[in-house]
């Protein structure tokens, strides 16, 4: 639990209350307990194998906890089920990049947008829906997409495909957006233009962003919370959290600190 | 695209004045019995169509539904034979029957995917074709049951029904057409698009806020009123009923036709029914192993053009229309 | 009453055990190329085809139980490298490449073996007293061979290396071709063995059965139930779940019908699929 974030807000965005999830003999997320606070960008790190995409896993209803709750704007999601946890606002991308892949770009947006609305009319013509019609446009004009309306998602690059994935988030109008690794595997030039769009919305959307670019994650969020083994390490601005002893411990002789040396190098 | 667009649409109207020349168009030209070729061809398109709306938009393949195509079938004929109804209620006994089995059939299924999927639909359709087979005072089992045909309408002193070879030719062809719009309809609309999400990626279609358990029911139930109105259709067309069209090869050879044709195109499950169809009929006069043919073609398009008929051709058409880029 | 309870039974078993032949064949396809196999029952039917051609030309059935595995496993690896190798491991081509085949392969048969079923008379004649019924001593052998061809399989799986690829490539196929099996040729073998054990099923059955073209489809849903209850890819829980469902079969058909019988399988197979889709036996084996 983060002090710092705690205490800014009355209510957190969302709260985990010793959250715990065991694969077999493995505990993959070891009693969390952590609290958003809303309108700031959080960033969770840590090595492979931490537990950052099952904590994600755990929020989304994705994987049923084995202990513990979840609370999203003070409403308890524990055990919901993963569509109605997005439709309460929760969006996410996955880590593996995954969109629709035979839809085009403005339909992969569209479903997302209009997910939440009701999909059961089976004679209305998608473009007669004004407001979610309206809605693609605004995001793809937001992320720059407009002129890949009509392209096959599966036909897009892959720096693209990672914008799309973001551009769907954003379209089911969440009040909290869970992005997994969004930049991982981009071009340079890829990852500048997303990590502005990350920027952009940030002002809008409260956001939880898993990370190994430590680069950019210094640069970005607000407030950072460092995961090992499962468990939190610490929690803290991206200050506090660059001078913590126990962290650079646990980052050193890892092959998955390379980003975390490489910084000054690329900076 | 504008090119393959304009040929396709050309095409489109071309096969709709020719479908609804048949009755007259084949007299003429040809031997009759091309008639009722074609609108066989027709009832078995839209069979495969359930199909192709499982598989080909929703990604779920299914290897039963020759279950409600049986269903289909038997509500038709036990509902003119055995209850004394008429042409209409008749039909909608031979709807009614299907899709509500197809509800209590996919509240199982659809929990199921993939492999598991493709096998639960073959063991149920199996179940009830054992049990069609045992309860022969009712289904008449593999010898099945005849009925004599109800006309259609009546007014005054004329009559119209499948006895006359125009008008049931026109019958099955406006309801297959009507059925095939509706599809497009559907394919439009927001629940078409959201079955092509879960096609595209369940887990995704999921994590966006859409139930995927109950949009698959719904396809389920869809493809079960298709398959069951293509099996009251060929009930009235063949004027029997019998349990050897709910084995397991019935449901096969639909998955044949729509993947060989083009599974995830409209028209695919036509095209690669047709081509089955006609091969048969053709061969079939000359030859009586045109299986051996059938078996050597769907391998074939398989290996050379896994999007089937209509992905090939559209490769072509736009191969040949966009040289440029 | 107990007699043909008894009789039905054994009889149960030892199909059971022929069956678990042909599915064990299936279950090795389908877990190691993730294909739905719609023709293996048509690979049976080959087999007793086989049996009746060897009987009939030669005079003597025995050279059968060699012949029909061979060209079992040949005929396998040809189809697997003309029709399977080229559409991968698309599973729903697949399903449409092993259903033409499956016509294929059962109208050859109806050209050439003609299409009226055949019957053989056992190699081995005479019956003896099996708990006060007179049991025919052919399916007592026809029993054992198929225990020892189990067996055979079993130990080349666990104790060849060719066996050891299989199961390499069937756990990780990635990781097993960077080690540097050549995991089409695996495939190949595999899909030959599957054919070969169905063959030699069909040539082990062909003298208690019908020698008909389309023999195979009655067997195949079989097939299918066995490997599901025993659990995909699970190949002892296939062979044991085959030997359960026949005798549970036999016992049933000795108070209803044969079609009752199956029926009651067929949802025993629902409920698996539905409750534990891992198969019955998950746990007892890797």
């Amino acid at each position: 639990m983060s002090p710092s974030s705690a205490g800014r807000a009355a209510e957190p965005i969302l709260r985990i209350e010793g959250l715990t999830k065991r694969f077999g003999g493995l505990t993959a997320v070891d009693r969390v307990t952590l609290a958003f606070a809303p309108r700031r960008l959080h960033a969770i790190i840590g090595p492979n194998g931490a537990g950052k995409t099952t904590l994600f896993n755990l929020i989304s209803g994705f994987l049923p906890s084995d202990e513990g709750r979840v609370f999203f704007a003070g409403q308890e999601i524990s055990r919901l089920r993963p569509h109605r946890i997005s439709r309460l606002g929760i969006s996410r991308t996955l880590q593996v990049k995954s969109v629709f892949q035979q839809l085009t770009v403005s339909e992969n947006l569209w479903i997302t947008a209009q997910a939440k609305r009701g999909v059961m009319n089976p004679f209305r013509s998608t473009s007669s829906y004004r407001d979610t019609c309206e809605k693609v446009e605004r995001v793809l004009e937001q992320l720059e997409l407009t002129r890949l309306a009509d392209r096959q998602a599966g036909t897009l690059s892959y720096g693209d495909v990672a914008l799309l994935e973001i551009g769907m988030a954003i379209a089911a109008d969440p009040r909290l957006l869970l992005l997994d690794e969004p930049i991982c595997g981009m071009s340079p030039a890829e990852t500048e233009r997303t990590v502005v769009k990350i920027r952009e919305l940030a002002q809008t959307i409260d956001i939880v962003i898993i990370e190994h670019d430590m680069e950019v994650v210094f640069e970005i969020a607000d407030d950072i919370t460092v995961m090992a083994q499962g468990a939190i390490l610490a929690s803290g601005s991206p200050k506090e959290i660059a001078a913590n002893e126990e962290v650079r411990e646990a980052y050193l002789g890892r092959p998955e600190d390379e980003d975390y040396t490489e910084e000054p190098a690329r900076a | 695209m504008i090119a393959r667009t304009t040929i396709e649409r050309g095409l489109l109207w071309g096969t709709g004045a020719f479908l609804l020349s048949v009755p007259w168009l084949i007299p003429a030209l040809a031997d009759r019995f091309w008639v009722n070729v074609i609108a066989e061809i027709l009832i078995w398109s839209l069979f495969a169509s359930s199909v192709n709306l499982l598989f080909g938009y929703v990604g779920l393949l299914s290897f039963g539904q020759a279950l409600f195509f049986g269903f289909g079938m038997y509500g038709v004929a036990i509902g003119v034979e055995k209850l004394g109804l008429g042409f209409w209620p008749a039909l909608g006994l031979g709807v009614a029957a299907p899709v509500a089995m197809a509800f209590v059939a996919g509240v199982f299924a659809v929990r199921l995917t993939w492999h598991y999927f493709a096998i639960i639909t073959v063991v149920f359709s199996l179940i009830f074709y054992f049990l069609a087979l045992t309860m022969k005072p009712l289904t008449g089992g593999d010898d099945g049951i005849s009925f004599t045909l109800p006309s259609t309408f009546r007014f005054g002193a004329s009559e119209w029904g499948f006895a006359q070879e125009a008008f049931q030719y026109l019958f099955i062809l406006f309801t297959v057409a009507a059925c095939l719009y509706a599809m497009r309809r559907l394919l439009g609309s927001p629940l078409g698009k959201a079955f092509m999400a879960i096609r595209d990626n369940d887990v995704r279609a999921s994590l966006i806020g859409l139930n995927v358990y109950w949009l698959r029911l719904i396809a389920f139930v869809i493809a079960g009123f298709l398959a069951g109105l293509s099996g009251a259709l060929f009930a009235f067309f063949g004027r029997y009923a019998s349990a050897t069209y709910m084995f397991y090869h019935v449901s096969g050879e639909a998955v044949v036709w729509t993947i060989v044709g083009g599974a995830g195109t409209l028209l695919g499950p036509l095209v690669g029914t047709s081509l089955f169809i006609v091969i048969r009929e053709v061969v079939s006069t000359h030859w009586q192993h045109h299986s051996l043919i059938v078996g050597a073609v769907a391998i074939l398009i398989v290996i050379y053009a896994p999007r089937g008929v209509v992905g090939l051709w559209r490769d072509l058409l736009d191969r040949w229309s966009a040289p440029k880029s | 009453m107990t007699n043909t309870l008894i009789a039905l039974s054994i009889n149960g078993l030892v199909w059971g055990l022929i069956i678990a032949l042909i599915a064990l064949g299936l279950s090795v396809i389908f877990g190691l190329l993730d294909i739905i196999n719609l023709s293996h029952g048509d690979f049976f039917m080959i087999g007793t085809v086989i049996a009746w051609t060897v009987l009939t030309t030669t005079g003597s059935f025995w050279p059968a139980f060699l012949l029909a595995p061979l060209v079992g496993f040949v005929l396998g690896a040809l189809i697997q490298r003309i029709v399977l190798q080229p559409i991968r491991n698309a599973a729903a081509l697949s399903i449409v490449a092993t259903f033409g085949l499956s016509m294929i392969l059962q109208e050859v048969v109806r050209m050439t073996f003609g299409p009226t079923p055949r019957r053989i008379l056992p190699p081995i004649r005479g019956t003896f007293d099996l708990f006060g019924i007179d049991y025919e001593i052919y399916r007592l052998f026809a029993a054992a061979v198929s225990i020892l061809a189990l067996a055979a399989f079993f130990l080349f799986l666990h104790h060849t290396k060719l066996g050891t690829w299989m199961r390499a490539v069937r756990h990780d196929p990635e990781t097993a071709t960077a080690m540097g099996i050549p995991a089409q040729r695996v495939y190949r073998v595999t899909f030959g063995l599957g054919f070969a054990l169905a063959a030699l099923g069909g040539v082990v059955a062909s003298p208690i059965t019908t020698v008909d073209f389309r023999a195979g489809v009655d067997v195949l849903p079989f097939c299918f139930m066995a490997v599901i209850i025993g659990g995909l890819g699970n190949l002892p829980g296939t062979a044991a779940a085959a030997v359960l469902l026949a005798f549970l079969e036999g016992i049933i058909s000795s108070f209803a019908t044969p079609t009752v019988a199956r029926i009651a399988s067929l949802v025993l197979m629902s409920a698996v699929l539905l409750l534990r889709p891992q198969g019955l036996f998950k746990g007892l084996t890797k």
